[in-house]
Order: structure tokens, then C-alpha cells, then sequence
């Protein structure tokens, strides 16, 4: 592959196709002149970001939403008892994302790379002690239910969220010995943690 | 753990090639995850997308197996990596709808303080764009703080597309020379 040019920089500006930005990494990977160039690009890209404001806290809530919350935080509880988590209204859905934020800043966790269908990327983030998994997939078929094997036992711990990549979040899964992905009744990927 | 602390694993972490997983990526994470929402937030202007695109792009980085330090320092290579995938996100889909509803909704009051700008490197920031041509300043603008496409700014701007890539390109290096010359 010739060398990059001004595409150097309109990647690190993000102005590159998708395509495109797939075969400039793996030239990047092969070519050093390359490289210096669109590191120092992307030196210049990240002061231009450094202007950029930080994201805003979550907006005020309204009058209506304690009395919602009050209900969520029930439901909430249930599930947290005797399932996973996979709520689909907006607001828990973001809850979800800052929790799993948390317990993965806060904790020593694993992850493995589930053996997949081909177009299909699965990880499983754990923490060690067993006291959350954290599933993310890109190209899941929608509506694809994480399964939890313990020992013998599997159980259904429910649907991968809507977003992209989906994600379900597990609060006390306990250590799994194999967590996989089902679509229908077929597995899409399937792997092992170590604890 | 401290801050000084966090700082030196930090630098350990950056210093080796690794892969980005269990330790160092939760160190890096700690440590990048405000400026990396900022920037996808700026593209997409929501905040469940924003979490969503810088999740998406650790996740390449991170399928990808390993991050060297060869590549270059990590957070400005996480930047440009989730700005791609925030502008992905709202050129390849409805969000753009979204983003521009949401766009008029009244300033949330509180903002993620970890990520505050420093007006120090701002200044120097404005001072380099200052620097630049015109017509370079001009395509810069609109593709970085406007979230433009090549074609949008080629249209804008009436120019061929060819002069907007050469001139972005030439705008971006310059940018970079006045950045690491200039403590003038």
C-alpha cells in the first residue's frame, strides 16, 4: 500500500470512511514513516479536543420522576435478587451503563473473548469474586439472551440490551463456569471465564 | 488510590506494550474516561450515545488485542479512536435526529468536573489555530468544531474536494508544528 499523504491526518480527524480507517491501521502496523505522521496528527487532533467542554451531568430531574424512580428502585431490587438486569426504558438503561461503569473502575476484574459466529464479537468482563459480569457484543442478533452455566445448572440471565454494542449488566452471577449467547435456540458464542 | 499514585501507574501502564485489559485498562480507563465523553459528547450530544460510542471504541481497541506504545501515546489515539466512532454513530444513523432535537434542550446544570477545560492549553490552543492561513483556519473550524463530512465542508465551502483534503491535512500540520514550537 502506498503511503498515507493527507489521509494521515483526515484520520486522525475522523474524516476517514470506515473502510478506509480499517486499512490505514493495518498499514500503520507495517510502516513507521506512517505512524510518526499520524501520531503527531493525532497530537494536534487531541489539543483541538482538549478545547472541547466536558459532557454535562445528567439533566435536572422533573417533578415526576421521584415517584418513577421510587418504582424502578423496587423493580430494581426484585431483579437484582433473582435475575439480571435488563430493563429497556431509556433512563435505566443509562443506569445500567454508569453502574457497570462503577463496579468495573472499582474492582480487579477478568475478561474473555467469547468464541463466536463469525461477524459476532462477544466479552464478558467479570469481576473476580464473582460479584458482577458485564457482557458487551457488536453484531449480536437483536434480542440475544445471555446464558450463565454454574456446574451443571444454566439459567437464562437475560436479553442483551438495545444499544450498540448491547450490553447486559449481571449483578452476583457468582463465578460462572461458562457464559454464552443465544439466539433462538442457537448459541452464537460461548466462553469460559478465569477466575 | 491517590492521584500521585494513579498518575505513575499511569506512565507505567503507557510505557509497555500491553493488552488493554483487566489492570491497565481499568487504570486507563480511570484516568481517560472524562476527556474521551467529552469528546464523543461534543459529536453526538447525548449522553447515553456518548457512553455508547466511547464503550464502542475501547472495545476495538481492546478486540484488537493489544495497544503498543509504538502506536503512540495512548490518550490522543483513544480520542481520535472515539471520536471516529462518535461520528460514525451519528452519520450512519437516526441519532442525527436525535442530536439535533436534543441539541435545543436547555444547558444541564452540572458538568463532569474531571474533564474541565484548562484555560491555559485553550489559549494555547486559540493561539495556534490564530496561527494558521485563513482558508486553512477555515476548513479546520468547519470539520473539527463544525462535525462536518469532507463533502459537506467541499460543498460549504465551494471548493473542490481534493483542495479540502490537502488543505486540512496541510492546516493539521501546521497546528501540530505551532503546538510543539510555540511557548513563545
Amino acid at each position: 500500500m502506498n503511503h498515507l499523504d493527507d489521509d494521515a491526518e483526515l484520520y486522525a480527524l475522523g474524516l476517514t470512511e470506515r473502510e478506509r480507517s480499517a486499512e490505514i491501521e493495518a498499514h500503520l502496523a507495517a510502516c513507521p514513516d506512517c505512524r510518526t505522521r499520524v501520531i503527531a496528527a493525532e497530537a494536534a487532533a487531541a489539543a483541538l479536543a482538549s478545547t472541547l467542554p466536558p459532557m454535562p451531568a445528567a439533566a435536572p430531574r422533573r417533578a415526576w420522576w421521584p415517584a418513577l424512580a421510587a418504582a424502578a428502585a423496587l423493580v430494581f431490587a426484585t431483579t437484582t435478587v433473582t435475575e439480571g438486569i435488563a430493563v429497556r426504558a431509556r433512563g435505566a438503561e443509562a443506569a445500567r451503563t454508569d453502574v457497570a461503569l462503577t463496579a468495573i473502575a472499582s474492582s480487579h476484574f477478568g475478561h474473555t473473548t467469547l468464541s463466536a459466529d463469525p461477524g459476532v464479537v462477544v466479552k464478558a468482563l467479570y469481576a473476580r469474586d464473582g460479584a458482577w459480569c458485564y457482557v458487551v457484543a457488536t453484531g449480536a442478533p437483536r434480542g440475544a439472551h445471555v446464558m450463565i452455566r454454574r456446574g451443571t445448572a444454566t439459567r437464562d440471565a437475560g436479553a442483551l440490551g438495545d444499544g450498540s454494542p448491547a450490553t447486559l449488566f449481571l449483578r452476583q452471577p457468582g463465578r460462572a463456569d461458562e457464559v454464552s449467547i443465544v439466539a433462538g435456540e442457537r448459541v452464537v458464542a460461548h466462553g469460559v471465564p478465569v477466575y | 488510590m491517590a492521584r500521585a499514585d494513579a498518575g505513575a501507574e499511569l506512565i507505567r501502564v503507557e510505557a509497555r506494550p500491553m493488552a488493554l485489559d483487566g489492570p491497565a485498562f481499568e487504570t486507563a480507563y480511570r484516568a481517560h474516561a472524562p476527556r474521551l465523553r467529552a469528546v464523543a459528547y461534543d459529536v453526538l450530544r447525548d449522553r447515553d450515545a456518548a457512553e455508547d460510542a466511547v464503550h464502542g471504541a475501547l472495545m476495538r481497541v481492546w478486540s484488537a488485542g493489544a495497544y503498543h506504545p509504538e502506536r503512540g501515546p495512548l490518550l490522543p489515539y483513544l480520542i481520535a479512536c472515539v471520536r471516529r466512532e462518535a461520528l460514525d454513530a451519528v452519520r450512519g444513523s437516526k441519532r442525527r435526529h436525535l442530536r439535533e432535537v436534543r441539541a435545543g434542550a436547555g444547558a444541564p446544570l452540572a458538568v463532569d468536573e474531571t474533564a474541565a477545560i484548562d484555560p491555559i492549553e485553550t489559549r494555547r490552543v486559540a493561539r495556534a489555530l490564530e496561527s494558521l492561513s485563513d482558508v486553512q483556519r477555515d476548513v479546520i473550524v468547519r470539520a473539527y468544531y463544525g462535525h462536518r463530512t469532507l463533502a459537506e465542508v467541499a460543498h460549504d465551502t465551494n471548493l473542490p474536494l481534493g483542495t479540502v483534503k490537502s488543505r486540512l491535512g496541510a492546516a493539521l500540520r501546521r497546528l501540530h508544528t505551532e503546538l510543539t514550537e510555540g511557548f513563545r
